[in-house]
């Protein structure tokens, strides 16, 4: 395939980590073009990222290890010129833009990065209001960079890159932190740089939803070192990590697949306009009331974070709370978790006022996980803070290294707990909170940075803990696939209220923005998941 | 073979640079006692000069040496928590918890790491204090002195006994940063007709007791919180953030090897 000049090459490249038997990738051959956006996808662990590095060199010449083969971009090779030597060439964006910050305001930050390439100043000056304009980010130039949202943050991250007038630009899952109306934004700007600039943009995601539309080509690293790449449609025929609506049109047996919602839609008008018994949704015997809240209202400060919330969780319940950033989501599950204090109005969990829980009876009561997983992390290694797990919790030793070996296999257990991924890192805290059986669960955002196969096992463990008696879960996310496959119920707040408040079918189709793919695709008839359309046509068969 | 960046190590040179440098302020610590003439104030005001001329030539001397960007990152992130910390502890007497992340960082990173640290964040965090004076060159050297110490204590050492070790050092530390900073203040400290007074042409050793004496006056106040202070900290947190300084030398993979070959195997 030939798309014009060559941006990026890889030529026969195999890497070795040092300390590692393993080839993290074997004989990978790619070229590619100016002005494409290719998009790298795999699972935990399987080399996203290291692919990522070796274009502007970092690996190996920051990590060390064997590299057999030879990267170049735009004709340089990363054999002989540095990281430093490329930076006027590649932009580098990471996942959590906050960590590279170094200024406080917009301006400064855009300029921090040319201030280093020493550029004369009026270059500078030029530039950053070029990249002011070319992100929309004007209204933001004096801003203090910490007050951003996190969409806002990312598009900063994306011009402080953008500054140097690098030819490729390399990003590391920037969307996974994000909100779904942040991350629009961000594809939508990568989008048009590769289209009104010619840039080279390669990105990692685990999330296929929204920017497989945007690809022209895909990566996909198997894990055993081996990458297939092609075309979407090339790749996602096979691939076992895809979105929902390519599951959707293997599990129908369609000849093709579609990579939007519209394809999929006019792909499958007959299995749509059929009429079909309404599934019976199975809905939980609900006679406990475990959670209640009663004119809960949570201030900080002047900000008014829930007002008056009234909401009650029954047993086997899987409540999702759902909303825009900065909604409230948090502060409900903190003000059920009992770490922040009710303004006015209570909350009863289990027929106790959760602030006043302590020690082992609080470990019994409710698990809490916050975003940030690793805040309840403080041990040096996994096999730590199993053992300690272990003796809270007067468990057989080893109790919670089994259920963590059953939720993510293949940890070492003498890794340090920072060192894991996003996904194992859950899986180590989820891990400790189970070890203690309590009969509320409570997450905030589990799924961030976590690949499908990691998705579909905490969907199956939540499911199983919420099946047991008198025990529920409450969750916040975005993420609409994850509420139509696990939740029973959802909340939806906006600006401290609760707006919406049933059953997920209810809520979801609703409203078009918070449809899952499956049911985009399907509507009218009332189907979320995959199974539920299988069923429906099984049964009408 | 090629290796990645390892932590920043001064050369032959730029330790007898920096050695040079330091002599010069040693000596502005210790004139008093060889001082033999009858312009006191011109001296003193000669030497406090010759301290910031050897701050200057040290810091002229470290920037040209290449520092790694993973060294400098490191040193950037150390240096800014220093610098935070201090403040911390203003106005109390000798409650300084600086001096433990100072000492630590310094054991795991090596003594040329622990002399700049011991620099950039005495320096950063005068700034930040608005403690500048010509007791600022001083307070410098003498920081940059105790990292440096820090990162020459035997390395094989590990376990409890590395603890015991740094806890030893620590009370050290603390009381030569105190001795050091009496030194430079005594001179014009008391005004001239006290018992512990320095005396300018004065014998040595008579001068050398008043100091001591005016030493330990001073020192129940600043010194003794000062050590029990640093040594309870290093005692308490000592193994844990030895442990997150060490993950993080690993992590920064200083000194891996970085091959480019044909073929993997």
């Amino acid at each position: 395939m030939c798309l014009g000049l060559v941006m990026i090459k890889f030529s026969n490249v195999s890497l070795i980590y040092p300390n590692s038997t393993t080839t993290v990738l074997e004989n990978l051959n790619l070229e590619i073009a100016e002005g494409e956006m290719v998009l790298v996808i795999g699972s935990t662990g399987s080399g996203k990222s290291s692919l990522l590095r070796l274009i502007n060199g970092l690996v190996p010449h920051h990590t060390g290890g064997i590299l057999a083969g030879d990267v170049s971009v735009d004709g340089i090779s990363t054999q002989l010129v540095k990281p430093g030597g490329m930076a006027h060439l590649i932009g580098i964006v990471g996942q959590n833009p906050a960590n590279g910050f170094v200024a406080d305001t917009v301006e400064e930050e855009l300029a921090f990065g040319m201030e280093a390439l020493n550029l004369p100043n009026d270059v500078m000056r030029k530039r950053v209001e070029e990249v002011l304009d070319l992100l929309s980010l004007t209204p933001l130039r004096n801003r203090v960079i910490a007050t951003l949202s996190g969409g806002e943050q990312q598009r900063v991250a994306i011009g402080t890159a953008l500054v140097a007038h690098p030819k490729v630009l390399v990003l590391d899952e920037p969307t996974s932190a994000l909100d779904p109306i942040a991350a629009e934004d961000v594809l939508s700007i990568l989008h048009r740089l590769v289209h009104d600039l010619s840039l080279t943009v390669v990105i990692a995601e685990h999330k296929l939803e929204r920017v497989i539309g945007f690809a022209d080509r895909i990566v996909q690293i198997n894990g055993n070192g081996v990458a297939n790449i092609g075309t979407p449609e090339e790749i996602m025929l096979n691939s076992p990590i895809a979105p929902p609506i390519v599951h959707l049109a293997r599990a129908l047996g369609l000849e093709e697949i579609g990579l939007s919602v519209r394809e999929l839609r006019r792909m499958t008008t007959d299995i749509r306009e059929a009429s079909f018994e309404p599934l019976i949704a199975s809905t939980p015997q609900q006679e406990v009331e475990i959670i209640i809240t009663k004119a809960l209202s949570v201030s900080y400060g002047q900000k008014i974070a829930l007002k008056s919330v009234n909401a009650r969780i029954y047993n086997n319940e899987i409540v999702a709370v759902m909303g825009r950033n900065g909604a409230g989501k948090s502060s409900l599950l903190k003000s059920i978790a009992g770490i922040s204090d009710a303004t006015s109005g209570s909350v009863v969990v289990s027929g106790i006022d959760p602030q006043t829980l302590k020690g082992k009876q609080r470990r019994t009561t409710l698990g809490f996980i916050p975003q940030e997983p690793s805040d309840l992390l403080y041990g040096q290694s996994v096999q730590i803070e199993c053992d300690q797990a272990d003796r809270d919790n007067q468990v057989s030793p080893g109790t919670t290294m089994q259920i963590l070996t059953s939720l993510v296999p293949g940890i070492t257990a003498h890794t340090h707990p920072r060192d894991l991924s996003e996904g194992q890192r859950l899986g180590l805290a989820l891990s400790i909170v189970l070890a203690s059986n309590p009969s509320v669960l409570i997450l905030d955002e589990p799924t961030r940075g976590l690949d499908y196969n990691a998705k579909a096992e905490l969907i199956r463990i939540l499911i199983d803990f919420a099946r047991a008696t008198n025990k529920c879960v409450v969750l916040a996310t975005h993420d609409v696939e994850l509420v139509a496959e696990l939740a029973t119920r959802v909340i939806f707040i906006a600006d401290g209220e609760i707006v919406a408040d049933g059953p997920t079918l209810d809520v979801l189709l609703s409203s078009p923005a918070f449809a899952p793919q499956v049911s985009k695709v399907m509507s009218p008839q009332p189907w979320l998941r995959i199974s539920d359309v299988i069923t429906a046509l099984e049964t009408a068969r | 073979m090629t290796l990645t960046a390892g932590v920043t190590r001064f050369t032959g040179k730029n330790s007898l640079v920096l050695a040079i440098a330091s002599l010069f302020s040693i000596a502005g610590f210790v004139w008093p006692f060889f001082y033999q003439g009858t312009d006191l104030p011109q001296t003193q005001f000669f030497f406090w000069l010759a301290v910031v001329v050897a701050f200057v030539l040290a810091i002229v001397e470290i920037s040209s040496t290449r520092i790694d960007a993973k060294s400098l990152a490191l040193l950037g992130v150390l240096a800014a928590l220093i610098s935070a910390l201090r403040p911390l502890g203003a106005g109390a007497v000798g409650i300084e918890p600086m001096w433990f992340i100072l000492i630590l960082s310094a054991r795991v990173f090596g003594a040329s790491f622990g002399f700049i640290l011991g620099m950039v964040s005495m320096f950063a965090s005068a700034i930040l204090t608005g403690g500048v004076g010509p007791w600022l060159g001083y307070q410098i050297f003498a920081a940059a002195w105790i990292g440096m110490a820090a990162g020459l204590l035997p390395k094989k050492v590990r376990g409890k006994s590395e603890l015991a070790m740094l806890i030893v050092y620590g009370a050290i530390a603390a009381q030569i940063f105190g001795v050091l900073m009496d030194l430079q203040y005594w001179p014009w400290a008391l005004g001239s007709d006290t018992q512990l007074s320095y005396v300018p042409s004065g014998a040595i050793s008579e001068n050398l007791k008043r100091f001591i004496t005016f030493h330990c006056a001073t020192a129940m106040a600043w010194d003794l919180p000062r050590a029990i202070f640093t040594i309870t900290l290093i005692a308490f947190t000592g193994s844990a953030v030895l442990a997150a300084l060490r993950r993080s030398y690993t992590r920064a993979a200083f000194l891996t090897p970085v091959v480019f070959s044909e073929r993997v195997k």
